[in-house]
Parts: C-alpha cells; structure tokens; sequence
C-alpha cells in the first residue's frame, strides 16, 4: 500500500469513529487526518501557505455544515495544487442528483454508506485496496 | 287593392322581428320606412320620422357615424355588416347592423335598407367567458406554483429524510457491531441475541425509509413517455431475484413482445415489486411458477402477473395497495408493504389501474393497465 496521509471530510463524529474502525479491521494503517466541515477541509488543502499537505485520498461526505461537500469537490478540482487528488465521495445519500453533480464536479468514486456495518467495512477494504494499492495516482501534477 | 295587401303583409312582417327595421335615402338620408322595434326604441312614431334624417333623431357625433355607413354601403353596392352603438333608456346597446342598397326599376340605388340586431347580451356574454377564461388561467398558473412549492417542500423533506434518518441508524448498528466483536465474549448467547435482534431491527428500519424514499420519488420523478420493453424488463428482473436466491426452483414464464407507453424508470418499478413479490409468497414451494402476460379483461388489455403462492385473503383486498397495510404476519413473510403502494402510485400516474384476484393458498394475480394511444382517446 501506499504511505501517505488520508483525509477524511465527515462532520458525524460516530461516522468518523466507526470509518477509523473500519480502517483498522481492514489493516489500513495510513494516517488518517480529520476534517469536521467543509470550511476546514478547504483550510486544510488549501491554504494560503505555499506547501499544502497532499493527501494521497480524501474521503469526502457531501452533506457538511458550513460549505457542502460538493462545494469543496469544485474547488478541489479548480485548484492546481489539489486537481488530480484522488476523491472519493462517502455519502448517505443516494439521490441521483447528488451522484451525477458529484461525479459531474470530477468526483473519482461514489459510495452511499451502508448501514450495516460489515458491507461499510467491506467498502472500506475495496477502496483501501483499489485507491491505496491498484490506482496509479498522479505523482508530479502541475504546479505542484 | 293587391298592392296594398301585400304592403300591409310586408309591414306585418318586418313589424313582428326583434331586430330595427328601417330605410333611407341615399342623396340626402331622410328615412322612408322604419319598423315598430325602431319606433320603440327611438320613442317616435313612423309618421313623424319619415322625412327625418339621423341628424334629426340622434347625437351628432352617431348621426355622422350611420350616415357615413349608409353612403359606403351606396357606393360599394352590395350588403355590408356594420358593428354600430347607440345610447337608449337601457344604456349603450351594440348592433349588428346588415344594410343593403335598394335600387330602382332601372338598377340604380336610391337608398339603404338597414337590419339591427341587438348583440349587447352576446358580446357580454363573449367578454365574460374571455374573463373567465382568463381568471381561470390566473388560478391555473397560481395552482400549479403553489404545487410546485409543496413538491419542491417534499423534494426537501424526502432528502432529509434519506440523510437523516439513515445516519444515526449507521451508528446503531456500527457500534453494536463492535460490541460483538469487542465484547462478545463477554456476553452470554442472550446478550449477543439481544444485539442481533437490535441490528435486525436497524436493518428493518433502513429498509423501510428506503422504501418510503422510492414512494415518494414513484410520484415526483420526473415523468418521460417513451415505448418500454416490458418482456425485457421483466426478463432481467427474473434474472436479478435468480441470482440473489439461487436455492430455489422458480419456473418464469415471460410473454414475448409486450410493450407499453410510458416512464422506463418507473415501469421498471412496477415490474420489480410485482416480480419480487410473486418470488417472497412463492416461497415455500419446492417448484414454484411466475407468470408475466398480457390478457383482455372486462373489455380491456391488462398486463398481469401470476404465481402460484399463498395468495392473500380476498376479503382485505382493497387494503394490499395501502402503504404499510400488511396481510401476513412479519415473521412469515419479510416487507413492511409499501411495494404495492408503489405499484399503485406510479401505474395511476400512466393513467391505468392496479387490481388483484386470489385464490387463497393457491396463487394471487396482479393486474395492471398502462393508458396507451388508443385507451387515452376514449
């Protein structure tokens, strides 16, 4: 797997709990950094400083207090220091209006959260899998 | 003496229409005849009024206006239909005035004949439907905005709900999944049923809100008409519930080339909770049979789907289609009943109907009509 740091966007602190649960039963052992709403997710990759941490995968909910995930995805992509970052939405919602906006603002996957817990942990090892270990990610992305 | 006799009958005539009746010179418009509609209305009798001109019985301002008529009708030599007004004791009239040129034994015009009809009610009644047609649009333009609102509020409130409810169910059954797996062993048998049974509940709860989700999207989503593959569909949907139950014996029977007009989206819905249905109360069978057809019924192409089932108790046949109406205990049969409300939303939305017929212990069929071309004439 590769090393590197995970952001996850989740305002749910139980969400947050059982994603790190789901993370360790599935040896995942990156750093995970947490962002609580979408204000600071974007404090956090983009700030005004000239070296912002590169996340090699963010874990992103739509529905966040402050600016919506969806808003966050936008800016991720129109920024170049952040434009190829692999993003993976992790949303309760299964309306077809939040996937096709999600995947329209450049989102690389959509999962709507389960509710049991062995298919979210299940989810979880398959996206560990494929973004941490199959992907082949951009290394050396523009103006970086 | 015959002369006089057919004057007196023509003056009979025109005295017994409703219309005013009269004629005037041409060179200079002094009336020569006029009917007793006339002689009502204007207050004067016919021996005053021959020899008077408009000028002489009405406002200048109309006098000018008549005389002006009368001289075109003269010079374009046929009928003319003229809109004219006039003021009287019951307010400001409209006629419908027809006036002709009458002419001499050698073919030349010397003056014009004139029939007023009264159209005041008409017009008023014209303008009052233009009203009300118009009031009518206001409200339907008002109505459907105030729809438009409430679907948009329940839009909102079906969003939420999918998000919010399902939220806290997560941490439920999450939490009490680590408890397992943490602390199990710190539980007895009882213990570690009491959380399955919580998470089964939680299980039982997602279901449900998304179930009550696909009711509500059955009636917002947005609606397109498009000729659907019914066979194809109930194919695939055949396939689906095969390959999620592969234990069991299901023989399906899917009539070839049945099409039917309407969403494809929704359609498919129909199908999948009749199809899913007819596989759960098929359950016990070692060997079971579902049937997809097509078949006139009172008169009328129904679609229908058979199995061989329990059935249901015809009594409570009127409550399948109501959302959470449930006929069979939870424990035997899975469901919280909101399919066949689904069914029901969406086939009234095609305009068709929804029915079911059973025979208890032996089968249930589902009947439905999709409003075609040729039904939607009728």
């Amino acid at each position: 797997m590769i090393e590197g740091t995970i952001l996850l966007v989740d305002d749910n602190p139980d969400d947050v709990t059982l994603t790190l649960r789901a993370f360790r039963t599935n040896n995942i052992t990156n750093q995970v950094d947490v962002a609580s709403d979408g204000e600071e997710a974007l404090n956090y990759l983009l700030p005004d400083g000239e070296y912002p941490p590169k996340p090699v995968l963010i874990l992103l909910d739509i529905n966040l207090p402050k600016i919506s995930g969806l808003e966050v995805l936008r800016r991720v992509r129109n920024d170049d220091r952040t434009r190829y970052l692999p993003v993976v939405v992790l949303s309760t919602s299964s309306e077809d209006r939040d996937i096709v906006e999600s995947y329209d603002l450049g989102a690389n996957s959509y999962i709507r959260k389960p509710v049991v817990f062995n298919e979210f942990v299940e989810a979880v090892r398959v996206l560990g899998l494929y973004w941490l270990l199959v992907n082949q990610a951009v290394t050396a992305p523009k103006g970086g | 003496m015959h002369a006089q006799a057919s004057h007196d009958q023509l003056q009979e005539l025109i005295d017994n229409v409703s219309a005013m009746i009269y004629m005037k010179t041409i060179d200079d418009g002094r009336y020569i005849l006029v009917n007793r509609e006339w002689e009502r209305l204007i207050k004067t009798g016919r021996e005053q009024v021959v020899n008077l001109t408009d000028h002489e019985v009405f406002p200048r301002e109309l006098a000018d206006k008549l005389r002006e008529n009368d001289l075109g009708v003269a010079r374009a030599g046929h009928t003319v239909q003229f809109e004219e007004t006039a003021e009287f004791d019951n307010g400001v009239r409209s006629y419908l005035s027809v006036k002709f040129p009458v002419l001499d034994s050698a073919g030349k015009a010397y003056a014009v004949c004139g029939i007023s009809t009264d159209i005041t009610d008409r017009i008023r009644a014209e303008e009052q439907v233009r009203e009300l047609n118009a009031d009518l649009e206001a409200r339907v333009v008002e109505r459907t905005s105030e729809l438009q609102a409430s679907a948009r509020e329940l839009d909102a409130f079906s969003y939420s709900v999918s998000h919010d409810l399902r939220a806290p169910l997560r941490s439920l059954h999450g939490f009490s999944q680590a408890i397992l797996d943490d602390y199990g062993n710190l539980l007895d048998d009882v213990g570690r049923d009491y959380l399955n049974r919580l998470q089964v509940n939680v299980q039982r709860m997602a279901q449900m809100i998304d179930d009550l989700l696909n009711l509500s999207r059955a009636t917002r989503a947005d609606f397109a008409r498009e000729s659907v593959d019914l066979s194809g569909q109930a194919r695939d949907i055949m396939a689906d519930l095969a390959a999620a139950d592969p234990d069991r014996t299901v023989e399906g029977v899917i009539a070839d080339d049945l099409k039917a007009l309407g969403d494809r989206a929704l359609l498919r819905m129909v199908l999948q909770n009749l199809l899913a249905n007819a596989w759960k109360y098929t359950a016990r069978l070692p060997v079971a049979r579902i049937e997809f057809g097509q078949l006139d019924r009172h008169g009328e192409q129904c679609f229908f789907v058979r199995d061989d089932g329990v059935g249901f108790d015809t009594k409570y046949a009127d409550k399948l289609f109501t959302a959470f109406q449930r006929l069979h205990p939870a424990a035997e049969f899975e469901g919280n009943g909101i399919g066949l409300a689904i069914v029901q939303r969406i086939v009234r939305r095609h305009g068709g109907q929804v029915s079911a017929e059973s025979d208890p212990g032996h089968g249930a069929t589902f009947y439905f009509t999709v409003a075609g071309p040729t039904e939607a004439t009728t």
